[in-house]
């Protein structure tokens, strides 16, 4: 029996605004297992962010709950790393300052925390950058700090927000086969988000396909092709082709 | 033709910056020797004759160097107070929203005072001497650095601040690490409006009351009927304003490598 890190309960959130309320998310249950690559797939501004944003904790849910690892999530904490959408590194830190940052702040030695610190820089493949400040790296080494940054913390779960939404076409694919790369040497939970299909085929495990607002989650693959996985396989595109079916009669 | 100035390269703008100065110059000088110009006004080369003389010939008791070290550490001291004062207060201001809400009617209706209107109430506070010379500048100074300081500490990127608690910051390592180094762009803007603005306002109360002082230069050159001296004042204050300027801009671009402003 595999066990389960994060667990979603009737997840409910809505907004009120001076235009009145909106409903985003509506009873969402949903588990992720240990180490288990979870793909979220919905359309744009469905609520994606939305979902990662409560279970990560930086917003609470207007009812149900979220735990991770059985403690119930109310607000930000070190035990789930996030890599957003829009890169957030801190621009005033180095490349070092950025991934050095979380066991800093929990009081790690110097030399400890550099060490650690080198090593996932060196995993995410920017060793020879560390003293480079954010503005100074392409938009995919940027992602890199951000996953490293990320990692360095040992999370239990990482959530990714479409970290890869904004690069081109080549950086993209050429940042997930690195994302599955430092998955399989460093085993985490990890919930990722997009609305690209080909992006959730390639890189999950399970995919949940959410639904426009207000969101519920509609439907769910396990996707067991072996890895490293090939767009052009026939098991690929027969995927692909299956989902976006059922997807298109969604929207 | 197309000209991006702002891709002009340092060296392109040091040159027009020369060729700026030395024109103005050389109309200045053309006015004086060709119209009536010169009945009112001595010619550049005098005054500049003049100003480097007075490095060893003194105006009054000190060389010209001696009065702009004067007003120059006049400034330093309330430059120094007025730029901690105002970084405290403005980033309180703009990051605790009770701090806000009680200090800043207080600080809206004191912000729009100039620093000269003061000057009496400060002589019948500190007295004639240096300090109500350091209030005046601690207040043109602070005013400036705050209201910067205040609206960096506002924009805060929310996002970084989320991001730094979800990599386990405590409030207090949110405001040391997060908000203040989001501010310093900001600060730096006040500080060198600051910075002129003391310097200006140096000027101002050496004037009033003061035996020394590049302030004191053209009050005495006014007394005694002397506008070569006056002039010489007004070169001393528009070159070290200048060189203030520079070098804080290339402190700047030390400390802000990684903004925007600071490129
Ligand atoms: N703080 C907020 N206040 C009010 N409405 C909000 C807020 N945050 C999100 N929303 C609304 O919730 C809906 C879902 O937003 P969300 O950003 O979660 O979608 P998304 O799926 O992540 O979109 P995208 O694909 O663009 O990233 C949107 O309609 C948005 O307007
Ligand atoms: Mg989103």
């Amino acid at each position: 029996m595999r066990k389960k890190i994060i667990e979603c309960s009737r997840v409910s959130k809505e907004f009120t605004t001076d235009r009145g309320t909106v409903n985003v998310l509506q009873n969402i249950d949903l588990d992720v297992y240990e180490n288990e690559l979870l793909v979220l797939f919905g359309p744009g501004q469905c609520g994606k962010s939305t979902f990662i944003n409560c279970m990560a904790g930086l917003d609470i849910a207007t009812s149900g709950h979220v735990t991770v690892n059985g403690h119930k999530v109310e607000k930000p904490g070190p035990d789930r790393g996030v890599v957003y959408q829009r890169t957030a590194l801190f621009p005033w830190l180095t490349v070092m300052g950025n991934v050095e940052y979380g066991p800093k702040c929990r009081g790690m030695g110097k030399k400890e925390r550099r060490e650690k610190a080198q090593y996932y820089i060196d995993l995410v493949g920017l060793t020879g950058f560390e003293n480079a400040y954010p503005s100074k790296l392409s938009g995919g080494m940027q992602q890199r700090v951000g996953i490293a940054r990320a990692y360095c913390n040992e999370p239990t779960v990482m959530f990714l927000d479409e970290p890869f939404g904004h690069l081109d076409a080549q950086t993209r694919y050429l940042m997930q086969e690195e994302l599955i790369r430092i998955w399989e040497k460093e085993k985490r939970t990890i919930v990722f988000v997009t609305n690209n299909i080909e992006e959730a085929i390639y890189l999950a495990d399970r995919i949940v396909l959410m639904t426009n607002c207000p969101s519920t989650l509609k439907a769910e693959y396990q996707i067991d092709l072996s890895r490293p996985r090939d767009y052009t396989t026939p098991e690929f595109l027969q995927l692909r082709e299956e989902i976006s079916a059922v997807v298109d009669k969604s929207i | 033709m197309k000209t991006r100035f702002r891709g002009a390269s340092k060296y392109e703008t040091a040159i027009c910056a020369a060729i700026s100065i030395f024109v103005f110059l050389c109309l200045w000088e053309l006015a004086v020797r060709t119209t009536a110009v010169g009945l009112f006004i001595s010619s550049p080369i005098t005054v500049i004759g003049k100003t480097l003389r007075s490095i060893v010939e003194p105006l009054g008791t000190h060389t010209i160097q001696g009065h702009v070290l004067w007003s120059l550490s006049r400034v330093a001291v309330g430059f120094v107070v007025g730029s901690v004062a105002g970084v405290v207060v403005g980033v309180l201001m703009g990051w605790y929203r009770i701090f806000e809400a009680i200090v800043r009617p207080l600080f809206e209706v004191i912000r729009p005072i100039p620093p000269i209107a003061w000057i009496p109430l400060a002589i019948l506070w500190f007295g004639l001497g240096e300090s109500s010379k350091y209030f005046l500048i601690f207040l043109a100074v602070f005013s400036n650095v705050t209201m910067n300081a205040y609206s960096g500490a506002r924009a805060v990127d929310q996002t970084l601040v989320g991001a730094a608690k979800m990599l386990g910051a405590n409030n207090r390592q949110v405001f040391t690490s997060i908000v203040l180094p989001s501010c310093v762009p900001q600060i730096f803007a006040g500080l060198q409006i600051g910075l002129g603005s003391g310097w200006a306002t140096v000027v101002a109360a050496e004037m009033v009351r003061s035996s020394e002082g590049v302030g004191w230069v053209i009050t005495k050159g006014q007394d005694l009927n002397n506008p070569l001296q006056i002039l010489v004042g007004i070169v001393g204050i528009g070159v070290i304003g200048y060189i203030l300027a520079v070098l804080m801009r290339a402190i700047e671009a030390k400390l802000c490598v990684w903004s925007e402003r600071g490129k």
